[in-house]
């Protein structure tokens, strides 16, 4: 038996610690208590039930959901719509387009917030579902274009050729030969998307009104005033949720290729 | 005088997981000889160098270096070289400094360092490229290094894990004679694992063959090519003819078999365990099979056929010969003028009881 | 269809989201930051900036706070990526997939999870203190030390993932050369391993130093009332105060000096010989 080494002590240290946080809440939030404790003290669903008594929670859940919703089918559009225009056809400045495409990663999410509710007041889009919206496609998109331009990259272009001699229509291509092909780097691009957009604070924070709010603000400025449970109980519903997609993207993509890391196996 | 026993691997046996990789070997390495450990993939080959440089323990069995009992020591203080197959230059470092990182860990003085380093480059004939980074040389170039880097801290040992297999054809012969060249001015023990039968017969004093973790033969090439322990190490070396047949006759050592297509073959069996009536496996290597007209009489070691497939590859032709229900692989040189080798002609296939071998066949 | 025609509509959607939410606010900003409360072109934002020594104690402190984090994200996460470097391909996917998962979730349940865990009658108060290893809670919330292990936890899945993607592509049978050679573990870490996972650091490093100068949401949730770094100024200036010029300079302010460092740090680690043998 190999005696554990310095390294693997630290690592099981370091994953232990950054799961800490979501392993501590889930308990939590089923304190009987009226305070925040770890660990908790009594088992009651109470908080959960408190959930229901906050609309704003609610309210915002919605928000939340819809916008992602919408967010990954408009990022996935138009994403591998761009990634598709960048791999088959080679043009002049090509190049460009790519480093364009991917910018808004490079730029702090502050300076977007900030850029962005300047604008849109000023265009009257500040505030409104459909503003906030636009914010989140735009972030999101160029993670789609990169995973998108990722499973181009090894696509052989001649399977195309082959479904043109045979007699299909460029569209008919697309859906049958090159759609499929794509499908792990798409579907885990909205899922991605998916995740982004409602785990989203620091842009949306420039972006919200009163009755459009998500849920992560929603839980943000609730815990600015008061640290009970509730935060506790929402939390985890978002984790419950959260892990729901984690896996499936997982399964579907594999969350190392995802975040571009590409590991061999010995 | 005794020779001095460099190497010596005593019982060596090594398990992966429930699989016995190696067992049973057994070797003794004279100073100075070129040992080739020669196999498929598979046989254990690299896992005993493995062994032996220190990055495996045996399961079973003694390793000795120079006299000393090797279990249990790690790599780094063993005093060995090694070159591996994919050359492993520190790519952060210069050649100079790659050659030299052997001395600067036993703390040897600049100048000494410079000057060994030096002639060692000389050595393997590359003595310019001292302040290049690998990645500026080519793949024989960067091997070259490789060897002088291991030469360098004058080990007493020196190993090598298929160190040509990454080269293209033209460049495995080249630096296979360079090989040849420095084992011969240095004279260094030196042991070389290969699964390509050429290099092996060609640069070693002796070639142990491996097959499935066993050690089938270790024999000098000449011994191995033609006296070979098994129909294993027949095959595996160089291309052969191979037929089933029955012993018909015996008279002392010389045995005269019959294949199933009546085919009679004369030859000397230097082992009393085969008696008349055994069914044994023959061979002959193609390029012991002499064509010559149709028109000779049939006798034991000569038969009459038809030419199926003629392929001339320049320095020879190759030619399948069909007598009855077998086909015979045919290599000449030289072909008799008024030889036709086309396909359909008759043709008559010769050999000498010298070239015949034969092993036990399967019972009944 | 003709690539002419193609490829406009296929970038189409995506460039217009570009260029109306990304680059024209950004420039209306980089006016807007550009001018002073009548409206007029002025340097005075960047100035007060300059002049103002709250305003540049806040950025050293945002900096300070982000040189910590990379600290510690180096020294935890550098083991974490040789682990992995050495391990088989199946634990590689599980660290990789336990480290990667909690990103996943939203910063905010994050942070709050953090709070539970390092209040002053959060857990490992509560734990000290019961087994009377301390008598009074420790102070590790609402200050420095709260945000720098909240950002650490952030972004230390960046730094790992850095420099296990360099070490990946070293060769195995290096480290088994240096060993030969008489190299013991030791010395072979520090004569090849570490040189050779040079780059994956230098891009760790510069990848979460620039996440943390610009972080919001874990420096408000941890750092409480007294520790505020420039985002949170500059988010106040825009959203209470409604200065927006003066937002808008502290933003781009904050951007520049993250460049600025990053370059300069940069410059100083690629010397010569690095780039001899990492360029491509």
């Amino acid at each position: 038996m190999k005696k554990p080494s310095l390294a693997g002590i630290i690592t099981v240290i370091v994953l232990l610690l950054v799961n800490l946080p979501i392993l501590v809440i889930i308990p939590s939030s089923f304190t009987a208590a009226g305070y925040l404790s770890f660990p908790p003290e009594g088992f009651s669903f109470r908080w959960y039930a408190k959930i229901f008594e906050r609309p704003e929670f609610i309210d915002s859940f919605w928000v939340s959901l819809q916008l992602a919703v919408i967010t990954a089918v408009l990022a996935a559009l138009f994403g591998t719509l761009a990634a598709f225009a960048l791999a088959k056809y080679k043009f002049r400045g090509s190049q460009v387009i790519n480093s364009l495409l991917l910018s808004p990663l490079t730029v702090p999410s502050l300076i977007i917030g900030i850029a962005a509710l300047l604008f849109f007041t000023r265009i009257g889009l500040a505030g409104t579902f459909a503003g906030l919206l636009l914010a989140h496609v735009l972030i999101s998109v160029p993670y789609v274009v990169r995973l998108v331009l990722t499973g181009l990259s090894s696509f052989d272009f001649t399977l195309e050729k082959a479904g043109y001699m045979l007699g299909a229509s460029p569209a008919r291509v697309f859906w049958d030969i090159t759609l499929p092909l794509l499908r792990p780097a798409i579907v885990s691009g909205m899922i991605f998307s998916f995740l982004t957009s409602f785990d989203n604070v620091t842009v949306s924070l420039f972006l919200v009104a009163p009755d459009t709010t998500t849920l992560p603000l929603a839980i943000f400025s609730y815990m600015q005033e008061t640290l009970d449970p509730l935060v506790a109980s929402i939390s985890s519903v978002v984790i419950l949720l959260s892990l729901v997609f984690i896996v499936i993207l997982e399964k579907v993509y594999g969350l190392d290729r995802l975040f571009g890391l590409q590991s061999q196996s010995h | 005088m005794a020779a001095k026993i460099d190497v010596e691997l005593r019982n060596i046996k090594k398990v992966f997981q429930n699989n016995v990789v190696v067992q049973n070997f057994n070797l003794q390495v004279e100073q100075g000889e070129f040992i080739s450990f020669l196999g498929p993939s598979g046989c254990g080959k690299t896992t005993t160098l493995n062994m032996i440089a220190g990055f495996l323990e045996p399961d079973e069995g003694d390793l000795f270096i120079k006299g000393q009992r090797m279990n249990g020591v790690p790599p780094h203080k063993r005093e060995l070289g090694m070159v591996f197959q994919t050359y492993s230059l520190f790519p952060h470092m210069t050649v100079a400094e790659n050659v030299a990182y052997g001395l600067k860990l036993r703390k040897v003085s600049k100048t000494e360092m410079q000057e060994r380093s030096k002639r060692v480059l000389e050595l393997v004939k590359l003595p310019h490229v001292a302040d290049r980074y690998p990645k500026q040389l080519s793949g024989g170039q960067r091997q070259r290094i490789a060897i002088a880097r291991a030469l360098v801290i004058e080990p007493s040992l020196l190993l090598l894990d298929e160190p040509l297999s990454n080269l293209d054809a033209k460049l495995r012969e080249e630096l296979r004679d360079e090989l040849k060249r420095l084992h011969q001015e240095i004279g260094v023990t030196t042991i070389f694992v290969t699964h390509d039968q050429e290099e092996a017969l060609s640069l070693s004093d002796r070639i142990v063959v491996l097959n499935h973790g066993h050690v089938e033969q270790i024999g000098t090439p000449a011994d191995i090519y033609h006296r070979p322990a098994s129909e294993f190490v027949h095959t595996f070396i160089g291309k052969t003819n191979k037929l089933e047949g029955r012993v018909v006759a015996r008279q002392d050592r010389l045995l005269t078999v019959e294949t199933q297509s009546g085919l009679r073959l004369k030859a000397v069996h230097p082992e009393r365990a085969v008696a008349e009536g055994d069914a044994v496996t023959v061979f002959i290597r193609p390029e012991k099979i002499r064509l010559t007209a149709a028109d000779a009489p049939a006798d034991a070691n000569r038969a009459k056929g038809k030419v199926e497939l003629t392929s001339f590859l320049g320095a020879f032709t190759e030619c399948d010969v069909r007598i009855g229900t077998e086909v015979l692989s045919v290599k000449v040189q030289m072909l008799d003028p008024g030889l036709s080798l086309s396909i359909g002609s008759d043709i008559c296939c010769q050999w000498s009881p010298e070239d015949v071998l034969i092993m036990p066949g399967e019972r009944g | 269809m003709g690539r002419r025609l193609a490829v406009p509509l296929l970038l189409a959607p995506s460039l217009i989201i570009l260029l109306g939410v990304f680059l024209l606010p950004m420039l209306l900003m980089l006016v807007l930051s550009l001018q002073n409360d009548q409206q007029q072109f002025s340097f005075e934002n960047y100035l007060l900036f300059i002049q103002d020594p709250f305003y540049t104690g806040i950025l050293w402190r945002t900096i300070r706070v982000s040189l910590w984090t990379v600290l510690f994200s180096l020294l935890l996460g550098f083991p974490v990526a040789i682990y992995m470097a050495n391990a088989s391909g199946k634990v590689r996917g599980i660290v990789t997939m336990l480290i990667l998962a909690p990103h996943l979730i939203s910063v905010v349940i994050r942070n709050f999870g953090w709070v539970v865990v390092l209040g002053e009658k959060g857990w490992i108060n509560e734990l000290l203190l019961s087994i009377g290893f301390i008598h009074e809670p420790l102070r590790l919330l609402y200050n420095e030390l709260g945000v720098v292990i909240g950002l650490t936890d952030s972004f230390i899945a960046y730094m790992v993932l850095a420099i296990a993607t360099s070490l990946y592509s070293v060769d195995q049978s290096l480290s088994k050369a240096a060993a030969i050679l008489g190299a013991s573990r030791i010395r072979s870490f520090f004569d090849v391993t570490l040189p050779l996972s040079l780059p994956g650091i230098y891009a760790g490093v510069t990848l979460v130093f620039s996440l943390s100068m610009s972080a919001f949401v874990t420096p408000s949730l941890m750092g409480g009332t007294s520790v505020k770094v420039l985002p949170v100024i500059a988010y106040e200036q825009v959203m209470s105060t409604l200065n927006w010029p003066l937002g808008a300079a502290l933003s781009f302010l904050l951007l520049g000096s993250t460049i600025l460092l990053v370059a300069l740090f940069t410059r100083l680690a690629e010397t010569k010989r690095y780039k001899e043998v990492f360029a491509s």
